[in-house]
């Protein structure tokens, strides 16, 4: 008896909001909006959802989202830890179990978030200006690492130290990415294209991480409808299927986003082969590739540990144009992703991955048929594989 | 006030968590103590109720040489804090420590150009004052 969530469940529905550097509306506002879009792309209405999913870090309460939509009943809600970064695809696994196992029908999974405005989530990369620091930062924080981009910094050195890795490597991500969001007017770097001499001159934030190096901070809200893949078969839109869907933690790295490089087991290891065996297909049969991107470094390293290219060879996969659309065999983030679309913690990634499946994207990659989408790596993280109907 | 002093002026000072006052007092008198399991023997940083390796609870606290390697390094150079302002650009450095392979704990190296750090560099642990009166272990080049 096979106890897998594979191809159990299906992603019905879209919708986000506009992506900004202010939204000029409150969190509540965002969420509710991008929801009401996903559930209308979906051909429902907000009485048909019954199940509500966020990331622990989305200030959202669930209750005044039903009540703001008219969600009447609501039979599921769960948030998924490390959302944040690790969340996204966390969310779709909880929804999708919700519905495989028939405690929901129809489950919305969304983030909305002001974080580049400040009003109501603080911003990512800006230190708290506590005077004491707490818990793990209290071995952190007194020596003036705070951001993720410092911290990322730390095991990017030592990745480029091992295998060689240079700096214009992690430019041919950032450069992808700005390349497939000059095809997306929804983008926040649409209109502004990126050279490698443009990537090499950014401004140093953390030695070796350049500017260009990091995503964007971004107000805006996304949110998927998942049901079940029978349901899904009678509703507007040509239903993604979650071909299969993994979370993976451990204790390996030096500290959450401090990476140890030489660690044989990471995150996305742990995730890989149970990903690739449920969905029964192997990595060349992936067609557009969604990797977390929220810098440079850590898409290069998750490339390897998913088993992409080898430990150590991430610097050339990356290069050759390989990740461009339309001539490259893994066009990775093809709205844009967290670096050049807008970040909304990766529910972008999924939103276009489904595009993808269903042939409507800006970029569309020939008869796409699977989707590769990652959280983030680092820390504790999900991931998906994603299937046409 | 020195250069030390100034070196971690207005960063965060460390809040003790339950169980690593002893880290942090020890600090307070220039050493270097971590927590040594007693059913794996192994070391570890930063202090925790467990194990990480064997889950055992029980530990005692030892004394480390505070000599290890870079094991990497970043240099801040964008400052996301306040008090950064004036102290980029300052280098944090993953140092393991010669104890135990693997071994490892953040911290900053001090009194160094940006420019001279490399990997493997020996170097051992010195101590700064926060201006609360906590001292804090940094490392300097052997």
């Amino acid at each position: 008896m096979d106890h897998s969530l594979k191809n159990q469940a299906s992603i019905v529905g879209i919708g986000h909001t506009e992506y900004s550097k202010d939204s000029g509306r409150s969190e509540l506002e965002l969420a509710c909006e991008s929801i009401a879009a996903a559930v209308e792309d979906a051909g429902l209405s907000p009485v048909d959802v019954d199940g509500i999913v966020k990331y622990n870090w989305d200030n959202n309460d669930p209750i005044e989202i039903a009540r703001n939509l008219g969600i009447p009943h609501l039979r599921f809600f769960a948030g998924v830890d490390y959302g944040g970064g690790g969340g996204p695809l966390g969310t779709l696994l909880l929804a999708a179990m919700a519905v495989a196992t028939g405690q929901a029908n129809t489950v919305v999974a969304f983030r909305a978030m002001n974080e580049r405005s400040g009003r109501g989530t603080p911003r990512f990369g800006q230190a708290s200006t506590e005077s004491g620091a707490g818990g793990s930062y209290s071995y952190l924080s007194p020596y003036g690492l705070f951001s993720p981009a410092q911290m990322v910094a730390l095991s990017a050195r030592r990745h480029m130290h091992l295998y060689g890795t240079e700096s214009r490597h992690f430019g041919e991500i950032a450069m992808a990415c700005r390349h497939h969001a000059n095809y997306n007017p929804d983008a926040l770097m649409y209109g502004k294209p990126m050279t490698i001499d443009d990537h090499q001159n950014s401004r140093m934030i953390s030695d070796p991480l350049r500017l260009l190096d990091c995503c964007l901070e971004t107000d805006g809200g996304a949110a998927v409808v998942i049901t079940t893949r029978e349901r899904a078969r009678n509703l507007k839109q040509k239903p993604v299927h979650i071909a299969a869907a993994g979370q993976g933690g451990g204790g390996w790295n030096h500290r959450v986003m401090v990476k140890d490089v030489e660690a044989t087991e990471t995150e996305a290891t742990v995730i890989a082969k149970r990903l690739f065996d449920d969905a029964e297909i192997k990595h060349a049969d992936i067609d557009v590739l969604f990797i977390y991107d929220h810098f440079t470094p850590l898409v290069l390293m998750a490339l390897e540990e998913y088993g992409f290219c080898k430990r150590g060879e991430g610097k050339d996969f990356v290069s050759g144009g390989r990740l461009q659309w339309p001539l490259g065999d893994f066009p990775l983030n093809t709205s844009g992703g967290n670096l050049s679309e807008g970040y909304i913690h990766g529910m972008q990634n999924t939103i276009e991955a489904v595009r993808q499946l269903r042939g409507t994207a800006r970029c569309q990659v020939d008869n796409a048929q699977h989707a590769f989408v990652s959280a983030g790596n680092a820390v504790p993280t999900s991931a998906v594989i994603l299937r046409a109907d | 006030m020195d250069k030390k002093e100034r070196y971690s002026a207005t960063f965060p000072y460390p809040i003790p968590e339950y169980g690593a006052e002893s880290y942090w007092d020890a600090c307070n008198e220039q050493r270097l103590m971590m927590q040594r399991c007693e059913q794996c023997v192994r070391f570890r940083w930063h202090p925790s109720p467990r194990c990480g390796d064997c889950g055992c609870e029980r530990y005692s606290w030892e004394l480390l040489s505070g000599r290890g390697r870079i094991n990497t390094w970043t240099v801040v150079t964008h400052p996301v804090h306040p008090a950064a302002v004036e102290k980029v650009p300052y280098i944090v450095v993953v140092i393991e420590l010669e104890e135990q392979v693997g071994l490892t704990m953040v911290s900053n190296l001090i009194d160094c150009d940006v420019n001279c750090v490399d990997f493997n560099q020996p170097v051992e642990v010195d101590f700064v004052t926060h201006p609360i009166g906590q001292k804090i272990p940094v490392f300097r080049l052997a």
